[in-house]
This record gives structure tokens, C-alpha cells and sequence, in this order.
């Protein structure tokens, strides 16, 4: 055992994220004037996060001992790539927040708090090296994800989502956490590490453990609403404010799936070959079920946010391809996937909660039709962000499927690649049809109520400029994952 | 050189979608001042084009530029990837069609379009950096990009202009592009993985990837997923069905670029790619695609035959004229080669210009049926001769463009593949009988409607978009060798390469060949140890 080394100066981004929030809340109760600059203020925050997250960064030799707390927490080039995801998330969505508080008047300062206290918990969990830490990150996350998923009090949709999300996730919360009890019993440890050591020390895997295992896996394909973990996912996306929804649907995930790789590289360490065979088969099998179930579903829906909700089942089905054979080179593909979804989901999410003006009601793609000519900007925007989820080059979302695709056929998995670009196929239609509506058919509605403001309008451009931009030159951002991830 | 600034291919590629930027910014009612702002800055590509082929026209035919060196530039280095354009004998044609093809089109679009023009604008420049793009480029990733780029704005060209059914024929037009292509990319990541295997180093450059030998079992399924992506383009036989929902539905001018240049890249594929990647598959799948491409060649002209509506027929008539490329790329001969390559560019050259004169019917009379004409030589005698022109051309009459590429062809399958070819020979009579069918149903005969009566002639922009068009159809014509000399000695460094080995017996294991380059490519570029 190390001796305690407690450097407090390593929590830096977390304490930054969670005293802004704290700032915002007593500036609301102190001085609710200042309303309108609290977007500003929690901005400030995340930068500052961002800075504190480069800060506290190692260089890329750093090992073991740059994990603090006798090792609760790690401090690499990996977990402030991920942190870096997570916080462009949160920036993206406090930018298309505001203009959503005030067109619905509920403009207050617990939503940038619940959300810094998010982005939080979902920082800790990814930099957690040991179940407890990741659990105790997870109902942080979890609490404040209900409460905003809420948090427009007076439609019935949204309570509706939220207490939906709230039953699913605590009875999944209760998942984790027997999980972790089971594994904790069959090795003796809640480490990442020590769980692998003890499991290869081990003949077989007892299965105590891989029953464990496989709760951790259903309670993190639950935050990643992987199939057939799915089902809260278009219910509280359809419901949940729609801001709020560009980080939802997207960080949660990043951190997800990073936890999701430990938990398989820590059991992937027992039984040799057959362990190894059998986790392969079940990731694989909630790949494909993703992709094709995500597809199939998103294909018939009406509702633009359902539909990125079925969207997103299918895209996490995609990032599993990379996990299938688990190596240390599976994070690379997984992380330049995940950043491309956030920026492409989070964009189209800002220009909806823009275009749509009453959040009670469904936001029916049909509604946008002609307005790709009214709004250009947003049009434009929200049809960069469309062709990037459909993989179309040269856009952020072609290069996570091919660095994704390619990880799939390196390992020996030409079938599921196959399976996967073929399920793309059919996310192709789903999403023409939204470019469709946007600038092939007249108008059908006058825009009323809406409330385009500058700061949603950055973060659509922003989110769109950024996936092109990924997609056109990637040289150098790939470059420094690819040494970020492989540094241990 | 050429003067202060050189003309690269990356200037020839990009120019367009930099012009293309100003014009998101011209508003719905600026529809003027974006028509003009698009046909000059298609012109000053035109120049950049001609400029280009002035410095680097050589005297044995045209050389391999590769731009900025090969692989100069690492695009995505962690994987090989570079970004290398190229240009030689083969694509040149091409290039220069595609070029010349735009300032055309849009002139041909003038009244046609009616709104969004900065869109349209934008969306047909932006189809030519994704087109030029494709030919160009000398890295399997770099082509896919650019293949995939010319989906959107070909989409949003029928699906935003196009006529009644356009929503159906822009999905099918890129569910059906874009199922092959997606095939194709897992081919090419497969390809990668292998070089790597072999190799230990990423790497999607087209002159490392075709040192690949492989089994033959491997490289069916590679050609396979190739020869889909292209068939799908040219079109081929069973896989025609969204090209004249596309054509139909299109735009003039989309349907002028669609036929003039986008099909061309199918069958460009196949002469670039699919063929000399995989020669053992593709001698395997010879048999079975020639025998789609005459069943193309007959099918096609029969359709058309049977047609009322004049830019169906002028769409079935592409198939068949495809087909004729198609033919000559798989007779495997130098001779019919060369043929194949002249003939995608009179394709380009006659259908695109029976597309315009169909479109420029259509902005008079908004029908395109052949019971609302008949005896238009009397009120529109200019329009009746070049419709004449045109369909001579595309028919294959001594003189004009069409003979040239069609006799060749012929000539050269008889010689490697006997009676097959005669058959196929039938679709040059049958060109003859429906394209004559829709001349004298339209031009001649008395004047049926009266409300064709007042119709005006053909205005000086119409004549600009079609002179150039028939004064090269002439050219070839008449003296086709100017056209076949700078690309003999690349087709056949591709087809002596491919003779070489198809001769040697296919490996048992996948190996890697030495990496001289082949001889088309090795004369003027020096391999990069990477």
C-alpha cells in the first residue's frame, strides 16, 4: 500500500467547477439582477476548469504516481483528454442555454450550478480509479441530471421525463452498486488494478465476478443508453429542456464510456483466452443491437429529438466496435468518436431548442420545412451537424466512424464492420431527411415565440465550425490522442 | 511557366469551393449578381484549367504530375494517410471535362433556376472541387473523402430543383451511391490493414496499395465491393434504376453534370482502381460483367426506344452508352481502351448538350413529351440543328466525336473478345432508331400545337453554352488522335502492368511486391520509402 499522498491541488478542475456553481447560487439569492450573466460567469468556470485541467496535467511519462488520494484518482494525459470532451459539452450546452431560460422565463442560477456540479461529477468519475470513487461520481452526476432534467417546472413532459429517468436510474444506481459488492466479494478489492492482479492470480473467473461485471456493464449501458438499456433515453430527451438535453445525450456518455473500459480491462485480466472470448461476444452483441436497433427505431420517428435520441442508441452502437477486442489502442478510436459526437449532437441540439418554441409540445422535423432558407445560419448549421452524424466526409463524425471502422477490421471484425457501415446506411436516411424538410419543401410555419440569441447562435456555429474543422485536418489533434491515450 | 502564380491541382480542386464561399452570403434576391459571380469564377477555373494543361503538355503524351511531390504532405499521419493529387494521362481527360463542363452548365441554368440561386450556385462549384477531387486523387482515403463529398450537393441539386417526384430521386440517388461507397470503405480500410500487416506501417497511398498481391479469394471480396461502388455509378446493368429517376427528376443542369462528368467516375474507378487493385478478381468477374454491360447496351437502347418523354430517353440512352465503356474497359486492349476513355468524354460532350437542348425545350414549354412537339425546324431552325447535331453526334455518325470512341471500342473488344461484341454492335443501330425517333417526333413533321407556334429560337447565351460543346464534337471527330495521344502511354502502363499480372500465377499467402512502382508511374515520380 502507498502511504497517503494527498495533493489537494490535483482536485483543482472539480473544486473550480463546483465553486462556480456554488458562486452562481448565492449570486442568485444575493443579487438576482446579475441573471443574464451567470452564462457568462459558469463560461468563466469551465475555461478555468479547462486551464486547471492542463495544469495538473503530467507529461505524457508520468505513471502511477501522479495518482493522488493513496491512488483514488488519476492525473493523465487520458483522463484530461476526456475531461477536455466533457467540458467543451458543457460549454457548448451553457451557451444554448440561455436563450432557452429567458424565452421560457426561468432563467435562474440553479441551472448553471446543477449543471457545473454535473460536469463535476462526471470529472471525478472519469478520473476515479476504484469503484467506490466511480459510484460515489455517479449519484453526483445522477442527482443533478434528474433535477434539470426537470427542471422546467411547468410543462407535464418534463416532470413526466425526469421521474422516468429519476426510477430507471436509481433502480440501475442499485445495479452499480451490487456490482460492485459482488466483485469487492470475489476479489477483494474495489481497484481497477488490484481487481485485474487478483482475477489473473485466480484459475477461473469465479462467477461471482463476472455477474458483477456484468451489472457494471448493464449500469453504464444504461448511461450510455446502450440497447437494451436504452428505453429511458427518447422519453427524458423529449421532455428534458432542450439545452440541457446537448449535454445529456453526450457527457454522460464520454465519461461512461471510459469507466465502461476499465471495468472490461479489469475483467478481462482473469481466465486467459475464454474470458477474453466472452466479453468480446457480449460487447459485440450490444454493438449490433445498437446499431441496427438505434437505426431502425430512429427511422420511424416524428419527433427531431426522439429521433437524436435513437440517433445516439445507434452512434454508441458504433463507438462498442471499438471495444470489442479491448486493448489500450481501443481509447483512441472511442475518444476521437466520442468528441466527434459531442460536438455534431450538441450542435443539433442547440439549433433545436432555437427553432422550437414550445417545449410542452413534440418538435416535429416536419415543422422545420423551409426554414432552412428563413434561418441560413442556423439552417446551415444544424445541416453540418445532420451530414456528420450520417458519417458523410469531410466532417467530424466521418473520421470517428473510420478511425472506429478501422479499429473493427484491425482486430479481425470485418463482419461487424460490415454490419456497422450498413446500419449507417440507414442512418443516412433518417437524417437526409431532416436537410430535406430544412431546404427542399415550402413552409408550413410562421416562427413565433422564438428567441435566437447570440449566444445559442455561437454555439451552433461553434459545434458546426468545429466538426468541419475536425473533419478537414485532424492532423495534429489525432496526433496528440493517440500519445494521450497510449501514455499510461 | 506560367506566369507570376503556378497553377497547381490544388488550386484546381479548391478554387471552386473558395468561390463558393462568398455566395452563401448573397441573399435570396440576389439572384443576378450570383449567377454572374458563379459563371466568372467558373471561368476563371477554366483558365486555371487550360493554364495548367499549357505548362504540363508533353510532347509523348501526358505526363503523372503529382502535386507537391508524392506524399508530400501528411494529411493524417498517424495513419498513412497523405494528401497527394495527381494527374496523368488518364484522369487529364477528365479533369478538363469536368472544368469545361461548369461555366456550360451554368449558362445553361440562367432561366431554368428560378430561386435560391446562391444555393445552386455554391452547390454546383462545390461538386466540382468533389468531383476534380476524386479524379485527382493518388490516396485511397483522400478519393473517398472526395467521393463522398459529391454526394450532398448533387443531392441538394435534384432535391431542392429538381421536378415533381425530386425528394425520391435525391434519396434514391444517394442510398444507392452511398450503399456502395460505404462497402468500398471497409474494402479500403481492409487493403490498409493488410499493407500494414505486410508492411508494419500505415499507409492508403494508391502506389503502395497496389503492391498488394493477393489470393485470390481475398480479392474478389475487395473487387466486389469496388466493382458495387462503381457499377452503381456508371451505372451498370442492374443497378441503372435510380439513374433516370435522377435524370428525370434532376435540373437540366444537374443532369448535364450527372451525366457528363459524375458517371464518368464509375467507370474512371474502374479503369483507376478496381481493375489493376484486384486483376486476378477482375479476370474472374470479367465474364459476368460483360455480360451486364451488353445486356446494358441492349436494354438501355431498347428502353429508350420505347420512351415518350425526351429526357428519359436521352437517360436510357446513357446506359447504353456506358455500356459501351464498360466494354471496351473490360475487352482488356490497348486499343479498346483507349476508345473507352474517348467515349466517357463524348458521352460527356453529346449528352450533356442533348440534356441542354431538352432543358432549353422544357424552359419554353415546361413539358418535355414528345406528343407537345413536332415540326419545331420551322419555328426554331437554329435549335433543330443543333438537336440534329447532337444526336448524329451521340449516334456515332463518321466525322462527329461518337464514331471516333464507338469504332475503337468495338474494334478493340473484337480483337480479345469475338462474338460478344457483335451483339453489342446491335445498340449502335438502336441508337440510331430512337435518338432519329425523337428528331422527327419533335423537329419535323407538320406543327401539331399551336402554342408552338410563337416559340422563340435560341437566345446568344443558349448558343454560347452549345457551341463549345459542338465545335469539340467536330474536333474528336475529325481528328481524334490529338485526343488519344495523351493518355496512350498511361493506359497502357496500366494494362501492361495488369497483362504482367494476370501472367504471374496468383499467390497463395498475401505478399507484398518490390516497391518499384509501376512503369507509368516510375518514369516520372520517385517512390517514398515509408
Amino acid at each position: 500500500m502507498n502511504s497517503v499522498h494527498v495533493d489537494w491541488m490535483v482536485l483543482l478542475p472539480e473544486m473550480i467547477l463546483c465553486g462556480g456553481g456554488v458562486l452562481v447560487l448565492l449570486l442568485d439569492a444575493i443579487a438576482p439582477k446579475l441573471r443574464r450573466a451567470f452564462t457568462g460567469i459558469s463560461l468563466i468556470a469551465t475555461l478555468a476548469a479547462a486551464w486547471a485541467v492542463y495544469y495538473v496535467m503530467p507529461g505524457a511519462t508520468a505513471t502511477d504516481a501522479a495518482r493522488t488520494f493513496a491512488g483514488l484518482i488519476e492525473t493523465s494525459p487520458l483522463t484530461a483528454a476526456f475531461s477536455f470532451v466533457i467540458l467543451l459539452a458543457t460549454a457548448l450546452c451553457l451557451l444554448a442555454s440561455q436563450g432557452y431560460l429567458r424565452r421560457e422565463k426561468i432563467l435562474s442560477g440553479e441551472y448553471h450550478a446543477l449543471l457545473l456540479w454535473c460536469a463535476t461529477g462526471l470529472l471525478l468519475m472519469l478520473r476515479a480509479t476504484e469503484l467506490l470513487t466511480v459510484f460515489l461520481a455517479l449519484e453526483l452526476l445522477s442527482l443533478c441530471l434528474y433535477s434539470l432534467a426537470a427542471y422546467h417546472r411547468r410543462i407535464a413532459l418534463g416532470g413526466e421525463a425526469a421521474i422516468k429517468y429519476f426510477l430507471m436510474g436509481a433502480f440501475v444506481s442499485a445495479f452499480v452498486l451490487y456490482g460492485i459488492a459482488l466483485v469487492y466479494g470475489a476479489t477483494g478489492s474495489t481497484r481497477f488494478a488490484d481487481i485485474g492482479q487478483a482475477l489473473a492470480a485466480q484459475p477461473s473467473v469465479p462467477v461471482l465476478a463476472s455477474l458483477g461485471f456484468l451489472m457494471l456493464v448493464a449500469g453504464f449501458g444504461f448511461k450510455m443508453s446502450i440497447v437494451p438499456f436504452h428505453a429511458w433515453s427518447p422519453d427524458t430527451y423529449q421532455g428534458a429542456p432542450s439545452p440541457f438535453v446537448a449535454f445529456l445525450s453526450v457527457a454522460p456518455k464520454v465519461a461512461s464510456a471510459l469507466v465502461l473500459y476499465r471495468v472490461l480491462a479489469a475483467a478481462l485480466q482473469g481466465g486467459a483466452g475464454v474470458t477474453a472470448y466472452k466479453w468480446q461476444t457480449v460487447v459485440a452483441v450490444l454493438s449490433v443491437l445498437s446499431m441496427v436497433a438505434g437505426n431502425l427505431l430512429a427511422l420511424v420517428q416524428r419527433d427531431i429529438k426522439r429521433m437524436l435520441a435513437y440517433s445516439g442508441v445507434a452512434h454508441m452502437g458504433y463507438l462498442l466496435l471499438a471495444l470489442v477486442t479491448l486493448t489500450r489502442a481501443s481509447l483512441m478510436p472511442v475518444l476521437v468518436y466520442l468528441l466527434a459526437y459531442v460536438l455534431m449532437n450538441a450542435g443539433a441540439f442547440a439549433v433545436v431548442s432555437m427553432l422550437y418554441s414550445r417545449p410542452g409540445e413534440q418538435h416535429l422535423i416536419s415543422d422545420l420545412a423551409g426554414w432552412g432558407y428563413r434561418y441560413p445560419l442556423l439552417g446551415g448549421c444544424l445541416a453540418v451537424c445532420m451530414l456528420s452524424l450520417g458519417g458523410i466526409p469531410p466532417t467530424a463524425g466521418f473520421l470517428g466512424k473510420y478511425v472506429v471502422f478501422l479499429k473493427a477490421v484491425e482486430d479481425g471484425h470485418v463482419g461487424l464492420a460490415i454490419t456497422g457501415v450498413l446500419a449507417s446506411l440507414l442512418g443516412v436516411f433518417y437524417y437526409l431527411r431532416v436537410l430535406y424538410y430544412l431546404y427542399m419543401k415550402p413552409e408550413t410555419r410562421q416562427p413565433e415565440g422564438l428567441l435566437i440569441d447570440v449566444w445559442g447562435r455561437t454555439a451552433a456555429v461553434l459545434a458546426a465550425l468545429l466538426t468541419l474543422a475536425l473533419g478537414i485536418w485532424p492532423t495534429g489533434l489525432l496526433q496528440w490522442l493517440i500519445t494521450a491515450t497510449a501514455a499510461k | 511557366m506560367t506566369g507570376p502564380m503556378e497553377i497547381t491541382l490544388t488550386l484546381l480542386v479548391f478554387f471552386p469551393t473558395i468561390a463558393a464561399i462568398p455566395m452563401f452570403f448573397l441573399g435570396r434576391a440576389q439572384a443576378r449578381a450570383a449567377k454572374i459571380y458563379a459563371l466568372v469564377a467558373s471561368l476563371i477555373e477554366l483558365v486555371f484549367g487550360v493554364l495548367y494543361l499549357a505548362a504540363h503538355w508533353g510532347p509523348d503524351g501526358f505526363p503523372l504530375v503529382h502535386d507537391l511531390g508524392p506524399g508530400a504532405i501528411p494529411w493524417i499521419s498517424s495513419y498513412g494517410i497523405h494528401y497527394d493529387l495527381a494527374i496523368d494521362g488518364i484522369s487529364m481527360p477528365l479533369v478538363i471535362l469536368g472544368i469545361f463542363l461548369l461555366p456550360i452548365v451554368i449558362l445553361g441554368s440562367w432561366k431554368g433556376i428560378e430561386e435560391h440561386w446562391p444555393l445552386f450556385g455554391a452547390s454546383l462549384l462545390l461538386l466540382t472541387t468533389g468531383v476534380l477531387g476524386a479524379l485527382l486523387a493518388y490516396d485511397l482515403f483522400l478519393f473517398y473523402v472526395f467521393w463522398e463529398v459529391m454526394l450532398v450537393p448533387m443531392y441538394l441539386l435534384i432535391g431542392i430543383w429538381g421536378g415533381e417526384r425530386k425528394i425520391y430521386a435525391a434519396v434514391k440517388f444517394f442510398l444507392f451511391t452511398m450503399a456502395g461507397s460505404l462497402l468500398m470503405l471497409v474494402a479500403i480500410l481492409w487493403m490498409a490493414w493488410k499493407f500494414k500487416e505486410l508492411n508494419g506501417s500505415w499507409s492508403f497511398a494508391y502506389t503502395d496499395l497496389l503492391r498488394l498481391d493477393l489470393p485470390l479469394h481475398q480479392q474478389i471480396w475487395l473487387f466486389a465491393a469496388f466493382a458495387l461502388t462503381f457499377a452503381i455509378k456508371v451505372p451498370m446493368f442492374p443497378l441503372h434504376t435510380w439513374l433516370p429517376d435522377a435524370h428525370v427528376e434532376a435540373p437540366t443542369g444537374g443532369s448535364v453534370i450527372l451525366a457528363g462528368i459524375l458517371l464518368k467516375l464509375g467507370t474512371y474507378g474502374f479503369l483507376r482502381f478496381a481493375i489493376p487493385l484486384f486483376p486476378h478478381a477482375s479476370e474472374a468477374a470479367r465474364p459476368l460483367l460483360l455480360a451486364l454491360s451488353v445486356i446494358g447496351i441492349l436494354y438501355g437502347a431498347m428502353v429508350a426506344w420505347v420512351q415518350t418523354d425526351m429526357k428519359k430517353l436521352v437517360a436510357y440512352s446513357s446506359v447504353a452508352h456506358l455500356g459501351f465503356v464498360m466494354l471496351g474497359l473490360l475487352a482488356i486492349d490497348s486499343v479498346a481502351w483507349q476508345g473507352s476513355l474517348l467515349q466517357m468524354v463524348n458521352h460527356g460532350l453529346s449528352t450533356g448538350a442533348l440534356f441542354l437542348l431538352v432543358g432549353m425545350l422544357y424552359d419554353r414549354r415546361h413539358t418535355k413529351k414528345f406528343e407537345e412537339f413536332g415540326g419545331l425546324a420551322k419555328v426554331m431552325p437554329v435549335f433543330a440543328f443543333f438537336l440534329v447535331f447532337s444526336s448524329l453526334a451521340s449516334v456515332g455518325l463518321p466525322a462527329l466525336n461518337g464514331f471516333a470512341g464507338e469504332f475503337l471500342i468495338l474494334i478493340g473488344s473484337f480483337r480479345t473478345l469475338g462474338w460478344p461484341v457483335v451483339l453489342a454492335t446491335f445498340g449502335v443501330v438502336l441508337a440510331a432508331i430512337y435518338l432519329l425517333k425523337m428528331i422527327q417526333l419533335t423537329i419535323f413533321g407538320p406543327i401539331t400545337k399551336d402554342e408552338n407556334r410563337g416559340l422563340k429560337d435560341l437566345s446568344g447565351r443558349e448558343l454560347a453554352a452549345l457551341i463549345p460543346l459542338c465545335i469539340f464534337m467536330v474536333w474528336i471527330g475529325v481528328a481524334p488522335d490529338t485526343f488519344l495521344k495523351p493518355s496512350r502511354k498511361a493506359l497502357d502502363g496500366v494494362l501492361s502492368d495488369y497483362k504482367q499480372r494476370i501472367a504471374e500465377p496468383n499467390v497463395v499467402q498475401a505478399t507484398l511486391r518490390p516497391a518499384a512502382a509501376p512503369s507509368q508511374v516510375s518514369s516520372t515520380a520517385t517512390e517514398t520509402g515509408r
